[in-house]
């Protein structure tokens, strides 16, 4: 017990020191709770993902490019970097994963699309073709409010609830962005009224 | 044969052509618009002129401009690609009144067969059969709506000069009929500049099979067997094959001759696709005919061995056909997929934006027609066509094993494409199965998601990807391997 430890024990506790870190990734609509077990330099370790537990090794191949053996099988996969996160590219999917552990409460830091379909918004950039409604007018719910088109394609956006149209805030021909909130609807019925 | 032609069009088709001219030792002229200076048919054309602003009526429409650019460079003929002014019977007149040659059918046959409802009574007359409908396109409510309660819902509303499915509306419901109906003339107006539709009795899961044909202008006409295009969103095709998995040689036969039918009673001349609705009981009837090279030719060149972009220069170039008939051959299956950029898990609407990886899948037995390469910006202005995956193999169960490694080795980065869903369609039963109908997409993929099966391997890429930029934790202290007293501890003697 009171035996000094010599050089061998002291390389090999270099060898052996691992990374333990914990991770919120936020990959498409998910969130996984990932914890990475891995040994700098040996490209090899274990990946908990959601209390799974995987075997993990890789090597990089050329630019953004690694080949990963998860266990035992093997992926093909491409990186790429942008604002949000990384985009991951494997076997004809592209899949988005953001970081989110330092996130509030992980939640993404922007809103996506899907989580506010009660605003009247384009969802790509895109150019407004007719105005079908005027402020102070009563629509109905799913009632076309304004046509914008992209790429030779024309989409309706329609109210998403009955009410009366309090702004709009768009014309023929301007360019429109999605986030932009084109007709403004005071919601009938609200449950006060 | 001509020595320099100019191409009036952008994306995968045009280089197509380019690809094609190149080969026969054709010089090429691209023509772009301002978005499209660094565009993929720009850089493979000998020539290149611009022709205006981003927006189409001033640039890949403008006939002026493009007749101007073809004189200019001295272009014998003009290849009008798919889609923007291939169809457009002016722009043909165009050109032969300016001495260049229009690389497809006469004006007056693109302006017959262009209006369906032409084109029906011709082929009615012919006796190649018809869906029941209206004769005659109008913009008058009062008549759609008494034409609609006598042909019976639900109706089928056309873009009189429409194609690729714009302008084109199913209506189940009488009370919807008028909203419908003025989008649908709305939409018509503003790609075709003109509005006039016509309804047409809707099928019940029809398939879509049509004849590729190819005419001289000595009289000959040969089929050179058929497409099936029955995998459809927003009526326009995303998955072809050859041959259609359903068709007998009786009526693969009855078709080709009634597709040979339809192009000798329309005076046809150059390649162009005989369209039908083919129905369960085995029914089929006459849609339409396009008058140009299909988006979905390529599947025709592999089962068969020929290039139609060279057949039709052949063709416009006076030379009679080289072969009959019996001597098409038909081999292997093939199968196409269009990759689109759009998002197939919101309802397929377009997604521009710039390419931040790009590889193609490579192998015997695939190819690919692509108009983009890695660092191109996909502009908004236009189709969002990215590129065709083509396939060829012995059996048609073969072929969709060759698709589905393809697509899954076919890489593109940074923006949404539809190569997901295009994998999980070919994967499925229905699809397997040949359970494929023009309702397909609805019937089994409406509200489709992204399968999550790879959520863990791009968790772990990331982790990987975040070791190896060095922002690991501990890399960020210092420099090289620690050495023993920083990393051992506290221990003691």
């Amino acid at each position: 017990m009171a035996e000094p430890r010599g050089m061998d024990a002291v390389t090999e506790g270099i060898a052996k020191r691992k990374t333990l870190l914990k991770y919120l990734l936020k990959i498409g609509d998910q969130i996984k709770t990932i914890q990475a077990d891995l040994t700098p330099g040996q490209r090899k370790g274990s990946v908990d993902i959601d209390g799974v537990r995987l075997d993990v090794s890789f090597c990089p191949v050329g630019n953004n490019r690694y080949h990963i053996m998860i266990d035992g099988r093997p992926y093909n996969v491409w990186i790429n970097t942008h604002d949000h996160g990384k985009q991951i590219f494997v076997n004809g999917y592209t899949l988005t994963v953001e970081d989110v552990t330092h996130a509030k409460s992980g939640r993404p830091r922007r809103k996506p699309l899907e989580e506010t379909p009660s605003n009247v918004t384009p969802p790509m950039p895109s150019v407004v073709v007719r105005v079908m409604v005027r402020e102070g007018e009563r629509v109905e719910k799913g009632q076309g409010l304004v046509v914008v088109t992209a790429m030779k394609m024309e989409t309706t956006l329609k109210a998403p609830y009955s009410g009366i149209v309090q702004k709009v805030n768009t014309q023929v021909n301007a360019k429109v962005m999605p986030g932009d909130i084109l007709v403004e609807i005071q919601k009938e019925d609200s449950g006060h009224d | 044969m001509f020595k320099k032609i100019l191409v009036a069009n952008r994306g995968e088709i045009a280089v197509r052509i380019m690809r094609t001219c190149k080969e026969m030792g054709i010089e090429t002229v691209a023509v772009y618009s301002e978005s499209d200076e660094l565009a993929l048919h720009v850089l493979e054309s000998d020539q290149a002129v611009a022709i205006g602003p981003a927006e189409p009526s001033e640039s890949y429409l403008n006939i002026p401009k493009i007749i101007e650019a073809a004189k200019e460079t001295k272009a014998e003929a003009i290849h009008p690609g798919y889609g923007f002014l291939a169809e457009n019977p002016a722009f043909a007149k165009t050109c032969e009144q300016a001495g260049i040659v229009f690389i497809g059918p006469p004006a007056k046959v693109i302006e017959d067969l262009g209006n369906k409802t032409v084109a029906r009574q011709m082929m009615q007359e012919a006796g190649v059969p018809v869906i029941p409908g209206m004769l005659e396109a109008t913009t008058d409510m009062e008549r759609i709506r008494r034409e609609a309660d006598q042909i019976g819902y639900p109706i089928l509303i056309k873009a009189a000069s429409g194609g690729g499915g714009k302008g084109m509306r199913v209506v189940q419901d009488p009370a919807q009929m008028e909203d419908v109906c003025m989008s649908a003339i709305s939409e018509a107006e503003k790609a075709f500049g003109d509005g006039s539709i016509y309804l047409e009795k809707f099928l019940d899961r029809p398939r879509h099979v049509e004849f590729q044909i190819l005419a001289d202008s000595h009289g000959n006409v040969v089929h050179l067997f058929e497409r099936e295009c029955s995998i459809q969103r927003r009526h326009q095709k995303i998955i072809e094959e050859t041959p259609s998995p359903v068709l007998t040689p009786w009526f693969r036969n009855e078709m080709g001759e009634a597709a040979v039918t339809a192009a000798k009673v329309s005076g046809y001349v150059n390649a162009g696709t005989v369209e039908f609705m083919l129905e369960p009981s085995g029914r089929f009837y006459f849609l339409e005919v396009n008058t140009r090279l299909q988006v979905e030719h390529p599947i025709t060149e592999l089962t068969t061995g020929l290039d139609l972009v060279r057949h039709q220069l052949e063709i416009a170039s006076g030379n009679p056909l080289s072969f009959g008939q019996d001597a098409v051959m038909h081999r292997g299956h093939a199968i196409e997929c269009r990759i689109y950029a759009e998002d197939p898990a919101a309802d397929f609407f377009p997604c521009p934006g710039k390419i931040t990886g790009y590889q193609e899948p490579t192998g015997p037995g695939i190819g690919i027609d692509s108009g983009v390469y890695n660092g191109y910006e996909v502009p908004m202005e236009y189709d969002p066509i990215l590129s065709k995956l083509i396939v060829v193999a012995e059996t048609r169960k073969l072929a969709r094993q060759k698709m589905i490694r393809a697509l899954e080795n076919y890489q593109i980065t940074g923006i949404t494409t539809t190569i997901p869903f295009l994998l999980e369609v070919i994967k499925s039963l229905p699809y397997t199965k040949a359970d494929t109908s023009i309702d397909f997409v609805e019937r089994y993929f409406s509200k489709w998601q992204p399968n999550k099966d790879y959520l863990d391997v791009a968790a772990v890429a990331y982790l990987i990807a975040e070791l190896e930029s060095s922002k690991w934790p501990q890399d960020t202290q210092q420099k090289g391997l620690p050495t023993p007293w920083q990393s051992l501890g506290a221990w003691t003697l």
